[in-house]
């Protein structure tokens, strides 16, 4: 056991050094031009910091539209439609974001101030004040 | 008896105290002026034709107004279609970042506009319905609600919307900035690639073609590119995307002509320096692409180092 791993070690640091200089030294093809989203992304500041992060991201709104009843089969291309930053800003903050549309509490105090308020033409709750 | 005394003077207060908000928050309310320029270039009336009308059900708002911007369009997809696309179970509604990338997935660009009403009626008068979000109610108790504008009469001072159960309602311009300036006036226009907002700058206009582009690929994207550099002729952002786009689409010809353009206009863009320079030497013109990765690799900032390695291998 103790042999073979003395032939092993030099066998898998050769392989690793030999590895990491071949793909150093290959020639560069052309279709690793700079594509035009990272050029604009690079062009603010900490972007790799921030991709790394854009990442995680996309697992993080995955879970998030799971647990908010969105169908298993639709949600990853639905993550995968949204930029890096729509990403970013969903897993953030989808709990703020505002979703159209959502109820109005049904207090009675409520009910009165948007009465007013619709009826001076601020809002627009109830069809009937129009 | 005391209580009933004071009573009478406690709910006196109260009704001050909301007689007083509400003349605060109607402080904030008047119909929107439009800019003088706006006001004599627009027609007195528009009206977009052929928005097809699609009634919500419960919450679902956003993938109706959603379906009638792309049907307008020609997209030939349904509400029920839409509606595990877009819509939030759990928030009982859709919410913007997914209402733009839900436009990219059908093959449309979304451009959000600017936040005045003078964008909004500009689109409209050039014949684009615009989706637009409201929040209905106050921002304590918001109701958010996306709905399309089809039209406008400047005289009367109204827009004309397909809004929720309502197909061409008619609101004032008051009661919309209203409750539109609550969602931070926000709005944007479903564009098939090649047609552009009237008013967008730069900038958004980039952002919003290279989103789409992540998604839909250079060669849908290639027909935005060339309007965009058509409408921001000495855009050296907007030459480099397009030359990207063209190589990606297989023309390396035509790639480098615009990525020669872009430099001619913005000497210090090192990354259009850099595909340029890697173009050039996929193409065998070795002499020229090594005065480019020079100029890429001249230049600080990120893409120095890549130009740098690219010169090593040359």
């Amino acid at each position: 056991m103790k042999t073979l791993r003395r032939f092993l070690s030099p066998l898998l640091i050769l392989a690793l050094v030999l590895g990491s200089v071949s793909v150093s030294a290959a020639p560069l093809p052309a279709s690793e031009l700079i594509s035009t989203q990272t050029a604009l992304s690079a062009e603010r500041a900490d972007a790799d910091r921030e991709r790394i992060h854009e990442v995680l991201s996309r697992d993080e709104v995955q879970k998030q539209l799971i647990a908010q009843g969105v169908d298993l089969a639709e949600v990853e291309a639905r993550v995968a439609a949204l930029t890096d930053e729509e990403a970013h800003q969903m897993a953030e903050q989808l709990e703020q974001l505002p979703a159209g549309a959502s109820v109005v509490g049904a207090l009675l105090v409520v009910f009165i101030v948007l009465l007013v308020t619709d009826i001076l033409g601020l809002t627009n709750v109830f069809p009937f004040t129009r | 008896m005391q209580g009933r005394l004071h009573r009478p003077r406690l709910n006196a207060r109260l009704a001050g105290v909301l007689l007083l908000g509400l003349l605060l928050l109607s402080g904030c309310a008047s119909t929107p002026r439009l800019a003088e320029s706006t006001e004599q270039s627009l027609p007195r009336q528009a009206w977009v034709a052929d928005v097809p009308f699609h009634a919500q059900r419960e919450y679902q708002c956003g993938p109706a107004s959603l379906a009638m911007v792309l049907n307008h369009d020609g997209v030939d997809v349904t509400m029920e279609t839409l509606i595990p696309q877009v819509f939030i179970p759990g928030r009982d509604g859709s919410v913007q970042p997914e209402m733009l990338a839900t436009v990219r997935r059908h093959g449309r660009i979304p451009f959000v506009l600017d936040d005045t009403l003078d964008a909004l009626l500009t689109e409209l008068a050039s014949g684009h319905p615009v989706v637009v979000m409201q929040n209905l109610s106050l921002p304590a108790w918001p109701m958010w609600h996306y709905a399309v504008a089809i039209g406008y009469d400047l005289d009367a001072n109204e827009l004309i919307l397909h809004s929720g159960e309502e197909a061409e309602r008619i609101e004032s311009f008051r009661r919309f900035d209203s409750t539109w300036a609550r969602s931070e006036r926000w709005a944007f226009v479903a564009l098939q690639p090649g047609q552009m907002p009237s008013g967008i700058s730069e900038q958004p206009a980039l952002q919003a073609i290279a989103a789409f582009e992540q998604t839909q690929g250079a060669e849908a994207a290639l027909p935005a590119w060339s309007a965009l550099v058509e409408r921001f002729p000495t855009s050296g952002m907007g030459h480099f995307a397009l030359g990207n786009a063209r190589h990606a689409s297989g023309d390396p010809l035509g790639a480098i002509e615009s990525f020669r353009t872009s430099v001619a206009h913005r000497d210090d863009l090192g990354v259009a320096w850099l595909n340029l320079g890697l173009t050039l030497h996929a193409n065998g013109e070795e002499d020229e692409a090594r005065q480019a990765l020079q100029r890429a690799a001249a230049l600080p900032g990120h893409w120095q180092k890549r130009a740098t390695d690219a010169l090593e291998r040359l």
